[in-house]
């Protein structure tokens, strides 16, 4: 990384309101709970029926671009990273943007890399911002996970989104002092273009998919620079279920008291693009200046990067200007199966 | 091909639509949404935009279960006036988990929602609706 | 304004599905023409229809449907103001008498709802409110009428039990006119247990989907032989029709206006009985104290205490048993007022017949009160 860099100026996220049990899941198709016991995850955040990757990102960004204390025109720059976008062709970043008065003399696109597209985006981001072609720009991860009914990802494919302000180093309220990514052409899942659901490997999702490039990015991360777990308050990892980010960082080198706070999974479920990235938002909630950060979210196909963050004397002020992740994992009601089947439209209707 | 929900119809309405962009008349100090080309209250044209609050109070509310076409994933459906200081409003509320939180004098918040969805090819449409305040803050183009 | 009524016709308001548009019309224009002793010389035939464009694919009604009723080369206009069409249509046709373009003119309301199931009938009615603020949601035709309630029972201190009168005196009415959809007696305590439409609404508090035809032969004095009735003035005023631009959306300010309008053109404030737009039991609470037959907030009372009913103190409100069970087949409705109007003050009325009926108002509106008509009918 060169000397110029660049720092989070907002963050924010965004989850539903509704909880479906795994119980629920569970008791539709006929599974044991030792089935599902082992992902660690209580229950999953779905989106209603009238949300979609396009409204909780816009949310997610309205919270960030507040915090961040900018107005919407200084933003030059808008990534959507998603896998269950609206339209196949037709960006919702654009949408976003619009709504929230960030057009029209903006870059914009939609960035696919299953769950890490919005970090790819954040690492184009920092890009961008250091050598000086944008001063401000957004990511934003956000996701409707979609299962097969009755597969067991179903247990934990979750809604939820992510968002970042991204800008000069002066003023940021955390500062990405260096990232790596790492990626090979690894089919551990993927969906088909058309196909509503997704298909995976299974346990080949675990390690030369998940473990092998989360490792291999965070080596490569600290190598670097230099660093070591020790040099780290907190570690968050992509959260696929409830154990996976507390092995991965364990391998690593990690405590569990590292890695407790970025935790989202266990009570919300895998939110996808928005699953490291809020543990992210989460920890900067609370996080104090000078605590320094290990990020590593990871993308089925597949791919990891790993970021290491650093936090500064602007984030206390601005951590009160948004509504904070804890408060939307307090804002909930549980659901049943039907309530689920019929917002995520897994029950064919003739329109 | 058909379509069932217009083009251009939303797109020229988005700014209204995205934002709450109503109309301020310069002659007489009120405000009315959506924006009309003249004041409804005293008739000048001599009219400026204005955007309204994303917040303000519930004044009253129903729940509709005679839905319309094409929104039965959506019922109820429960609607409010709200009151956003500048003007009122009358919008689909939303995140209602239990309707009798609905009570006149409630902090009310917008957010961006899904509509209408012409089936399953054609547009969907992106609206602000109100839910009860979580402090989501307001920022102004 | 010297415009007379010669004959009227309506048809029951049914759904009528073995019967089209023109079909309707017919029935109830060739009633109206027959009983007007088949005049020659129709000048004009003007239409009044909301729904034929969404319902039927049909433009240009009255052109049509002149060659149709055997009227080939007749004037005709077609003309649409939402539920309130029909006595906007009425204006028309009376001010061509009044202007002396026409001498006599056939004056009909027509509308089908049932083309099509009410989940689309839901939608077309929503297109009563403004497009801007409503057609990107799903609020349907009831919302508004709803909150409105809802605000009226808060603001008076107005309980559901009764609001639930209006309804019941409504079916009472309409139980004797033939021509009446739902002609059955119902109680008050049974409104608040119905099927709940948009709380605190229920489907005793709405109007009946119906389609129907309603039609009158309008002549100026000197073409005019037996007149039945006369129209002594239309007037009308547009309004907010929104409950949220209205700083007072508890007075419909075109209803107040247009009646303003008709009283200082004639001078009258009696009336022996009141065809008014009930589309909801909250319009009629509205419209009654908009034009200020009732004081604010107290329509309701009034109404449970008998006020209004054949036998109170009157005006007699809806003796036909009005929008509410008589039905209302949207753009006829303000013909269907025209006429029974007529044969009330001619003595005729087939059903609640309003003991020397001399002189009656016809109220109609579209939605909330964006275009309000007023008519005074007076007995010849």
């Amino acid at each position: 990384m060169g000397s110029v860099r660049a720092g989070v100026h907002g963050w924010g996220a965004y989850i539903p309101i509704y909880r479906l049990p795994m119980a629920e899941i569970a008791r539709i198709w006929g599974w044991h709970p030792e089935q599902y016991r082992g992902l660690a995850v209580d229950e999953k955040a779905i989106a209603g029926p009238d949300e979609d990757s396009v409204t909780m990102g816009y949310e997610a960004a309205r919270n960030a671009i507040a915090r961040a204390q900018v107005r919407p025109r200084e933003i030059e720059a808008v990534f959507f990273g998603t896998e269950s976008k609206p339209y196949a062709v037709k960006p919702s970043a654009t949408i976003v943007a619009e709504a929230l008065g960030i057009t029209p003399t903006t870059m914009a696109s939609d960035l696919e890399f299953a769950c890490r597209a919005a970090s790819e985006g954040m690492r184009a981001l920092t890009g961008m911002v250091s050598s000086g072609l944008i001063k401000y720009g957004l990511v934003i991860g956000s996701d409707t996970a979609q299962a097969n009914p009755g597969d067991v990802l179903e247990f934990t494919a979750a809604s939820g989104a992510a968002a970042f302000v991204i800008g000069p180093e002066k003023g940021a309220a955390a500062i990405i002092e260096d990232s790596a990514t790492f990626v090979t052409d690894t089919p551990d899942f993927w969906r088909r273009s058309g196909e509503p659901y997704p298909l995976h490997g299974e346990g080949f999702t675990g390690e030369p998919a998940y473990f092998y490039h989360i490792e291999s990015a965070v080596k490569a991360l600290f190598e670097r620079t230099g660093l070591r777990p020790s040099d780290f308050k907190y570690a968050i990892f992509h959260q696929p279920n409830g154990k996976f980010p507390v092995k991965v960082g364990q391998d690593l080198g990690f405590t569990l008291d590292q890695l407790k706070e970025g935790l989202v999974t266990p009570m919300i479920g895998n939110t996808y693009n928005a699953s490291a990235l809020m543990g992210f938002a989460k920890v900067l909630d609370k996080a104090k200046p000078g605590d320094r950060i290990l990020l590593a979210p990871f993308g089925s196909g597949a791919g990891s990067d790993a970021y290491s963050i650093l936090v500064t004397d602007a984030v206390e002020a601005k951590r009160l200007l948004a509504p904070t992740v804890e408060q939307y994992l307090a804002r909930k009601v549980k659901v049943d199966y039907g309530f689920y089947a019929k917002s995520r439209e897994i029950i064919y209707v003739i329109k | 091909m058909s379509m069932e929900l217009s083009i251009p119809r939303f797109w020229r309405f988005k700014h209204s639509i995205y934002r709450l962009q109503a109309a301020r008349c310069r002659s007489c100090g009120r405000v009315h949404y959506p924006p009309k080309n003249a004041c409804p209250y005293c008739g000048s044209r001599d009219l400026e935009p204005v955007e309204l609050p994303k917040r303000g109070k519930l004044v009253s509310h129903t729940t509709v279960y005679a839905v319309p076409d094409g929104s039965r994933q959506y019922s109820p459906i429960y609607v409010g006036l709200i009151d956003l200081g500048l003007t009122k409003v009358v919008t689909e509320l939303t995140d209602i988990a239990d309707p009798s939180q609905l009570r006149k004098g409630i902090e009310m918040e917008a957010v961006l929602r899904k509509a209408r969805v012409d089936r399953d090819a054609g547009l969907i449409y992106y609206v602000l609706k109100f839910r009860p305040a979580m402090g989501v803050p307001d920022v102004q183009a | 304004m010297q415009v007379f009524v010669e004959g009227v016709g309506m048809t029951k308001v049914e759904r009528h599905y073995e019967k089209g548009l023109s079909h309707l019309a017919a029935e109830a224009a060739f009633k109206a023409l027959d009983e007007a002793g088949r005049p020659g010389g129709v000048d004009y035939i003007v239409v009044a229809n909301a729904l034929a464009t969404l319902q039927d694919e049909q433009l240009d009604l009255g052109g049509y449907l002149a060659a149709s009723l055997g009227l080939r080369g007749v004037r005709a206009l077609t003309i649409e103001a939402g539920e309130a069409s029909g006595l906007a249509a009425a204006q028309v046709a009376a001010s061509l008498i009044e202007s002396g373009m026409a001498d006599k003119v056939l004056l009909v309301g027509v509308e089908k709802v049932t083309e099509f199931p009410s989940g689309k009938a839901y939608r077309h009615l929503q297109m009563v409110y403004d497009s801007e603020s409503r057609s990107y949601y799903n609020v349907g035709f009831a919302a508004d009428a709803a909150m409105l309630t809802r605000l009226y029972m808060e603001t008076y201190g107005v309980d559901r039990e009764l609001l639930s009168y209006w309804p019941a005196l409504m079916h009472n009415n309409a139980k004797e006119n033939p021509y009446a959809m739902l002609n059955f007696a119902i109680k008050p305590d049974r409104v608040s247990k119905a099927l709940a439409i948009a709380e605190p609404l229920t489907l005793l508090d709405t109007f009946p989907l119906g389609d129907g035809a309603a039609a009158v032969v309008l002549s100026s004095e000197d073409s005019s032989s037996k007149p039945m009735a006369r129209i002594t003035a239309i007037e009308s005023a547009t309004g907010l029709g929104s409950i949220e631009l209205s700083d007072d959306p508890l007075i419909i300010d075109s209803v107040a206006e247009a009646y303003k309008r008709l009283s200082s053109l004639t001078g009258v404030d009696r009336f022996d009985f009141i065809e008014l737009h009930d589309s909801f039991t909250i319009t009629a609470m509205l419209v009654l104290e908009s034009i200020g037959v009732a004081p604010k907030g107290k329509a309701a009372e009034m109404v449970a205490q008998g006020s209004f009913s054949p036998t109170g103190s009157g005006p007699v409100a809806n003796p036909s048993g009005g929008l509410k069970a008589r039905g209302h087949p949207i753009g006829a409705t303000g013909v269907y007022q025209l006429a029974e109007a007529s044969l009330q003050v001619a003595g005729k009325f087939p059903g609640v017949q309003v003991r020397g009926a001399k002189r009656g108002l016809v109220i109609s509106m579209n939605g909330l009160g964006s275009n309000s008509f007023v008519a005074l009918v007076e007995g010849v």
